[in-house]
């Protein structure tokens, strides 16, 4: 491409110049086949005295005189010139492969006011523009960002192709993160040459964000919206009497400088429903920049659904955070199965309430909540929760060994759920895991293992979260260490029971968040059908062990989940103080670098082949009326 | 009522009654030797009275004024004008130029106006009609009095436009072919390539008052043209291209204008007298409202 200086016309075609030759054939046939109505007059005597009058044959005369090949020379001139694809530099860096970035997020979806524009609409209008302003050797990506990162087209001029994925676009309602769509241009970067990706956003982005930035950002901040409420928590605590149910919403928050809208206190209104029925309904006022708590009780002895509608009496810009949905287990004992020969653990278990301990005297169910096992080919139900004790996992068999000798705990994650309130300080363990030669803690985390803790010699405590269920593996037998003789052994067993009762939402239960549906729990190799909110759609199959992991929840709503034993209805909510709160942040702070937003008009070059074409166009025109003309004064 | 037959078929009736009352006002007195109806500025032998002078010995004794000569004692002589006859040269374009527009039915009718004016002045006239250059003009050989004037109009009723004689060149043709003093009327729309300086000389060495009039029709005069054009000259049939003639009207009566003032001072430097008219207009008016209020006839 060729570019001249700031602001003015270059070319990108500069071969098509060569056109210009065809002006030399133009001006000669021009005055060899000119068309002259004849017209027979006494006398040329006095005509020739006018055309040889100095008058007469001034340029500018000379050039009246001959306006037809003057409108050809024009035209021609156009239609070269458009051919060169002349433009209009703004300065900008010319980038030929331009991905860009287009925040679909769920703050997105807000309006300026009523009847007004969402951010997603003047997200649109400016792409559209970089679309209509694409040069000829320029390629344009089209990305969404929500919370994953979504490529609508790939490089391409093809401005039809661009518009339609444009216009094709919807607001996600899922909370925003970059770091997706900022990696997916970082991978683009290795095919294409990329200098520049341009970013389209409201700004309700995390402001800190981890990517070192290996190209220019260009920041295109877009107007604020209008105040807005939102539900921005909904969860329920188990209580002696039932559930204690707490909801919190927030307003939004005039962003610092004036800038955005002013916000004031809004009475809003609520209902709370219980399986579609409405339970509870009141006012309530909260003011911009705070949030307001509501509490509930809700007494159930099954399983129930609650959903939680807001209204605010004022105008409101964004929509889906004024609903909320919530999922209440039906209370039960917690499920735990632990192998007779594991006496210690089952001395713990047996003083703890709400606990159905397998195997016992009921029969065994095919699933627990929560499982200990000391060997790697241990029997029993499946679990949400694994407690391995005493061996090293197929998976870890070439990382570390079990050998016999005496080691200690030398640091664990104290803030870890399991190891909470647990003293390891000086306890003396008979088993000593060895790490194998040239393996670090980075290969235990490639396996997917964290490492909870760890003696001299490796690690002694792993966790692993695994297709929904989660795995603590301990590489020494608890018998053999003097953890069993101290006050943290039953508080250990505590902190997993614990952990399993909230994977089985048994103590508290919250709000599912937009993006992906939980794991389910179904037959195994069962296809199901999910359905949800705005005709979305999609269709899964669950695993031999009758999980479903990944269904996607792209909207605020209930979704149905149908195939499985019996159907199931799960309900998404927004839940994101940040979309909620429209906070727009101004500038988006990398490792490195910081970007400072640009609410101005993204510069970029401006293509005039078309202004030519229609010069062209217009050109012909008057050249076809005036060649058309016929003189005056002559007979037919 | 019975429609009278006209006499000829340039002029009807009243108009030639008209003309027949007409007399030519020629600025000089450019007359032949012979005896005429033109008053000579010397004395002669005509009976209008001129002057009185003192007899001198030798003067005829038939023209001493006796009833003076019995007042006074003293003889004095009785002097009349002197009559002498003037020639009316007529000079008709007929070139292809002068098919345009009336240009040239005017011109034969004013040229037997003009020689229907010198028969009834008792001139000799004669017309001339230039068509093709290089050949003999058609001549109407000089001829008077009123019996002449069926000659004429049957001279002029036969005459056919056509040729690419130049005027300028048609006077010198003429020139040739005539003798005599008197007035020569040059009809013509005086669009030449040539100078007419030499022809207007020569026209006045002859002893010739040049009376010229320049008929041009309304292609001529307002030529309402646009656009890119090809001229056909209609003598030579030369062309000439001429673009947005709309743009050039201004300049073309420029020309015009400087082309009518350059023959009028051509005429005026030689005692001649020059007008421009439209073709287009009446006979009538030409007579009366230009020609009469300008004093070329009364």
């Amino acid at each position: 491409m060729m570019g001249t200086g700031l602001n003015l016309p270059g070319f990108s075609a500069m071969v098509n110049a060569w056109w210009f030759l065809l002006l030399a054939p133009l001006i000669i046939f021009y005055f060899l086949k000119l068309r002259r109505p004849r017209l027979e007059i006494p006398s040329l005597a006095l005509w020739r005295q006018v055309i040889s009058d100095q008058r007469v044959n001034s340029p500018f005369q000379k050039f009246k005189r001959n306006l037809l090949l003057l409108f050809q020379i024009l035209l021609l001139c156009s239609l070269i010139i458009s051919a060169m694809q002349p433009y209009l530099s703004t300065g900008a860096e010319q980038a030929r492969y331009l991905p860009v970035l287009i925040d679909n997020s769920a703050s997105m979806a807000a309006l300026d006011g009523p009847n007004g524009k969402s951010r997603l609409d003047l997200a649109k209008e400016k792409v559209s523009k970089l679309i209509e302003d694409l040069l000829p050797d320029q390629r344009i990506c089209l990305i969404s960002i929500s919370s994953t990162a979504r490529k609508l087209t790939d490089f391409t001029d093809n401005k039809r192709l661009l518009n339609e994925a444009v216009s094709r676009l919807e607001v996600s309602q899922v909370p925003s993160r970059l770091e997706d769509g900022l990696r997916m241009a970082q991978a683009m970067s290795l095919q294409q040459p990329i200098d520049t990706v341009v970013l389209i956003s409201d700004g309700n982005v995390p402001s800190e964000i981890e990517f070192e930035l290996p190209y220019k950002l260009n920041f295109q901040k877009l107007d604020f919206a209008a105040a807005n409420v939102g539900i921005v928590d909904f969860n329920a605590r188990r209580s002696r009497t039932g559930w204690d149910v707490f909801a919190r919403v927030e307003g939004t928050k005039q962003p610092d400088g004036d800038k955005g809208p002013p916000t004031a206190k809004t009475l809003c209104e609520y209902e709370l429903l219980q399986n579609g029925q409405s339970i509870k309904q009141d006012t309530f006022s909260v003011e911009g920049g705070n949030a307001e708590r509501l509490v509930f009780k809700v007494v159930t002895a099954v399983a129930t659904s609650l959903e939680l509608r807001i209204k605010p009496d004022a105008f409101d810009s964004l929509s889906s955070d004024n609903v909320a949905f919530l999922e209440i287990p039906a209370p039960r004992p917690l499920a735990v199965y632990c192998p007779m020969g594991m006496d210690t653990y089952r001395n713990a278990l047996s003083a703890m309430p709400d606990i159905n301990l397998y195997p016992g005297t009921d029969s065994e169910p095919k699933g627990v909540d929560l499982k200990f096992a000391e060997g790697p080919l241990s029997t029993g139900p499946e679990a949400r929760v694994l407690f391995n004790v005493g061996f090293v996992p197929d998976d870890l068999s070439n990382l570390v060994e079990l050998v016999s000798g005496q080691t200690e705990v030398v640091d664990w994650r104290r803030t870890a759920p399991l190891l909470q309130h647990v003293q390891l300080l000086d306890v003396q363990i008979a088993d000593d895991p060895k790490l194998a030669k040239g393996v670090g803690e980075r290969d235990f985390e490639l396996a997917g293992y964290e490492i909870l803790a760890q003696s001299r010699s490796g690690p002694l405590i792993l966790e692993r979260s695994n297709d929904g269920r989660l795995e603590y593996q301990f590489l020494f037998h608890t018998d053999r260490s003097s953890l069993v003789y101290r006050v943290g052994f039953p508080i250990l067993v505590q902190n997993a029971i614990q952990i399993a009762a909230q994977r089985a939402n048994l103590l508290d239960s919250k709000a599912n968040p937009t993006g992906a549906l939980p794991p389910q729990r179904i037959s195994p190799d069962t296809g199901i059908h999910l359905t949800g909110p705005h005709g979305f759609a999609e269709t899964a199959k669950s695993d031999k062990d009758g999980t479903i992991t990944g269904l996607g929840a792209p909207y605020v709503g209930l979704y149905e989940i149908t195939g499985g034993p019996e159907p199931l209805k799960i309900g998404a909510s927004l839940m994101s103080s940040g979309e909620t709160g429209l906070v727009a942040v101004e500038k988006l702070h990398f490792p490195e670098v910081s970007v400072t937003a640009s609410s101005t008009v993204l510069k970029t070059d401006q293509p005039l082949w078309g202004w030519f074409a229609l010069a062209g166009l217009f050109f012909l025109l008057i050249e076809w009326w005036y060649f058309q003309k016929r003189p005056s004064g002559v007979p037919a | 009522m019975e429609s009278t037959k006209q006499f000829t078929s340039l002029l009807d009736n009243s108009t030639l009654g008209r003309v027949e009352r007409m007399r030519l006002l020629p600025m000089r007195r450019l007359t032949n030797r012979s005896r005429g109806e033109h008053l000579a500025g010397k004395g002669g032998t005509s009976t209008e009275f001129n002057d009185y002078r003192d007899y001198a010995a030798g003067d005829d004794m038939r023209y001493i004024d006796w009833n003076i000569f019995s007042r006074l004692n003293r003889p004095y002589v009785k002097l009349y004008r002197h009559e002498e006859e003037m020639h009316v040269v007529i000079l008709i374009d007929a070139s292809a130029s002068m098919r345009f527009g009336e240009k040239f039915e005017k011109a034969k009718q004013l040229a037997a106006c003009f020689a229907v004016m010198g028969l009834m002045n008792l001139e000799k006239v004669s017309i001339f009609a230039c068509q093709h250059a290089g050949q003999t003009p058609q001549i109407l050989p000089p001829c008077t009095g009123r019996m002449s004037m069926k000659r004429i109009f049957s001279f002029l009723e036969n005459l056919p436009p056509g040729g690419d004689f130049p005027i300028d060149e048609a006077v010198e043709a003429v020139l040739k072919q005539h003798r005599g003093r008197g007035v020569c009327v040059v009809l013509s729309d005086f669009l030449t390539f040539g100078a007419m300086e030499r022809p207007m000389n020569q026209l006045f060495s002859a002893g010739l008052e040049i009376f010229g009039i320049q008929l041009l029709c309304a292609l001529e005069l307002n030529p309402e043209l646009s656009g890119d054009l090809r001229f056909v000259d209609s003598e030579t049939g030369m062309t000439l291209d001429v673009s947005s003639v709309g743009d050039l009207i201004g300049f073309y009566h420029d020309h015009l204008g400087g082309l009518q003032d350059h023959l009028a001072t051509l005429c005026r430097q030689r005692n001649g007298r020059f007008l421009c008219m439209d073709a287009g207009l009446p006979l009538d008016t030409m007579l009366t409202d230009v020609l009469k209020r300008k004093g070329w006839v009364q």
